[in-house]
């Protein structure tokens, strides 16, 4: 995002954190020391009430300069040998990027010496969360998936759960209870309250639900390879949750992947959303609101034609001067200076700054919730 | 796929020896690249009449943004060669070895050996394996095997000799692995006897004897390789059954 009033997103490095967070594994950052609370506090609500392995590897400039991949090799194997993960996970800040450090070679050393399923995710700290969380789950998806013995009728995989972009009020709760009430059962959480042995059944399930970008990779992983079909859309709002409960059923009867949120079409509204292209494109489905993703996936897997990408503050000021009401993030509210603004708040770009103000809106009359 | 990196001193003539060698797959029917991994960016000139091709460095500086197809930083060159350079950053400034790195994984992104599907991929590498971005060609993935060009030279067969010890450090990870010496003459004094005693020590393979040719020189100031411009000439012959020896050895894999 080229921003220089508002924020930009959490980086690539808080995504890994964020997707690994309840699994059991350690997470291993090749970072300077002192960054863990970038990654593991400020974009992380879990960190007070809730432990992981999280761990930054106290990379100096010397170990940088000489090129030390043996201490880091030594360093997370010994941890690893006192805490016994289920799996190691490393992932990388600027520092060993701009060095060429190799996660493939280290994570195959790592792996020999301790014996544990270790994988790295591409990451540098410039990219978005998204891709980060994508390549996370992608990781676990594949090394712990296993097909079981039979398909559990009407159960659905949730992919796409982190706080960072459903907070930890009751939203991923609401949306397992939402599935409930619609006669589906919940097979795996991607990766929020579900353990990796739940996750590592994702191949049982009859259909995903992604709801957010970073599920659509592991969604099409189990598709293809399992030839469990999925559903884009995050269950927001009365009218849009009851059409996603539809599209649910019918790529269970049909076995047909659908993009939920994309099957509209918003002429001349008044009002627009701004945010993460799933939650976003929901939202706009919901309340007839025009979209403007702001981060995440920007093709037709998830936005519609009438769907708008847009990552730059300029561009993004001049759209919602077009607009009567804008709902983003209050970090946007400095540059929304015509239009009324709605806050709606998200973790992956304010971190936790508003976070007692972030509303469930799942399956909720959303109206009346943001008081529009 | 044969997949090969070439390494060597400063000046020793990789470039002459990776562009030949990929005029000789070409000229056998191979579908081939070449990837230039040096700031100069003049390792496939020779492949396209004297006409370089926009290094990927220099068209990131230039547009403040990635390519999004490989046709904005490539060129076919001789037999149908897809010539890329990784150029570097302003002398001076920036990290090399860096650059490296960002053009493979730009490469990656454009999905450049599913589209290309080439039979040979060859990396001519600035020198030698001096940080990480200079060993991003030998890394799983990339090259399997590692030419060294040398002379009989003192400086150059040092320089071989850092080259063959540093690949050997990465024995633990499923990196390449020095294939060989190609002995590139520079007409210094007992040159054979010198790059075989190197060789025998470092426990390597001599692939290819290139003799010193004018021809070379000939072909190079008219922007050519001798596959192209000198076909029938000696040194031409040796790339030729060069790239016949790595073929029958990849047909043996």
């Amino acid at each position: 995002m080229n921003a220089k009033v508002i924020s930009i997103y959490a980086a690539d490095t808080s995504g890994v954190c964020s997707a690994l967070y309840e699994l059991g594994g350690m997470t291993v950052v090749h970072d300077a020391s002192g960054c863990n609370s970038t990654y593991a506090t400020h974009d992380e609500p879990r960190w007070y009430d809730r432990k992981s392995m999280i761990y930054i590897s106290a990379l100096t400039e010397a170990d940088a300069v000489m090129g030390n991949d043996s201490k880091f090799i030594r360093d997370v194997a010994k941890a690893a040998g006192e805490l016994s993960p289920k799996f190691i996970a490393i992932c990388g800040s600027p520092m060993p990027a701009m060095t060429g450090f190799d996660y493939s070679a280290a994570a195959e050393e790592i792996e020999r010496e301790t014996g544990l399923t270790t994988f790295f995710v591409d990451t540098n700290g410039t990219h978005s969360y998204l891709q980060g969380a994508e390549g996370a789950f992608l990781n676990i998806a594949k090394l712990f998936c296993r097909e079981g013995k039979e398909k559990q009728a009407n159960s659905v995989n949730i992919i796409g759960a982190t706080p960072l972009d459903f907070s930890v009020n009751t939203s991923v709760s609401s949306i397992k209870k939402w599935l409930l009430d619609n006669g589906f059962s919940v097979q795996s959480c991607f990766a929020m309250d579900s353990s990796l042995d739940e996750i590592s059944t994702a191949p049982q399930a009859a259909v995903s639900l992604v709801i957010s970008s970073d599920g659509i990779a592991v969604a099409k992983y189990l598709f293809d390879t399992y030839g469990v079909p999925y559903v884009v859309g995050v269950p927001v709002g009365k009218s849009f949750s009851k059409k996603l409960s539809a599209d649910l059923k019918r790529a269970v009867s049909e076995g047909v992947c659908i993009n939920s949120c994309g099957e509209k079409a918003v002429e001349n509204a008044h009002m627009i959303v701004a945010g993460e292209s799933v939650f976003a494109s929901s939202l706009g489905a919901e309340l007839g609101a025009k979209t403007v993703a702001t981060v995440g996936i920007r093709n037709s897997e998830v936005l519609s034609g009438t769907d708008i990408f847009c990552e730059e503050e300029a561009e993004l000021e001049k759209l919602f001067s077009q607009h009567k009401t804008v709902i983003a993030d209050p970090l946007f509210r400095p540059i929304c200076k015509v239009a009324s603004f709605v806050s709606l708040p998200h973790v992956a770009f304010s971190g936790r700054c508003f976070l007692k103000d972030i509303p469930d809106l799942i399956d909720k009359d959303v109206s009346k919730k943001l008081n529009l | 796929m044969i997949k090969i990196a070439v390494y060597g001193k400063g000046g020793i003539g990789k470039s002459t020896v990776t562009g030949n060698l990929a005029a000789a797959f070409a000229s056998l029917g191979k579908r081939v690249i070449q990837i230039g991994c040096d700031p100069k960016a003049d390792s496939t000139i020779n492949l396209l009449g004297g006409e370089p091709v926009m290094p990927v460095m220099n068209y990131l500086r230039e547009h403040d943004d990635e390519p999004e197809s490989i046709e904005e930083i490539s060129k076919e060159g001789y037999g149908g060669v897809l010539c890329i350079e990784t150029g570097g950053p302003t002398p001076g400034l920036g990290c090399a070895g860096r650059g490296i790195i960002t053009t493979f994984s730009l490469l990656e992104d454009l999905k450049l050996f599913e589209k290309y599907k080439p039979d040979v991929v060859l990396y001519d590498v600035l020198g030698d394996v001096v940080c990480g971005g200079f060993a991003a060609p030998i890394r799983e993935g990339y090259a399997s095997k590692v030419l060294i060009v040398t002379s009989g030279e003192k400086m150059a067969l040092y320089a071989a000799n850092n080259i063959n010890s540093a690949v050997k450090n990465f024995a633990d990870r499923s990196y390449a692995k020095v294939r060989g010496i190609v002995m590139n003459r520079r007409n210094v004094e007992d040159e054979e006897e010198k790059v075989r005693a190197f060789a025998e020590s470092a426990g390597l393979d001599i692939v290819a004897d290139i003799p010193r040719s004018d021809d070379i020189i000939r072909c190079e100031d008219k922007g050519m390789t001798v596959i192209e411009g000198e076909p029938d000439c000696q040194a031409a012959k040796c790339f030729l059954k060069l790239a016949q020896t790595l073929m029958q050895e990849d047909n043996d894999d």
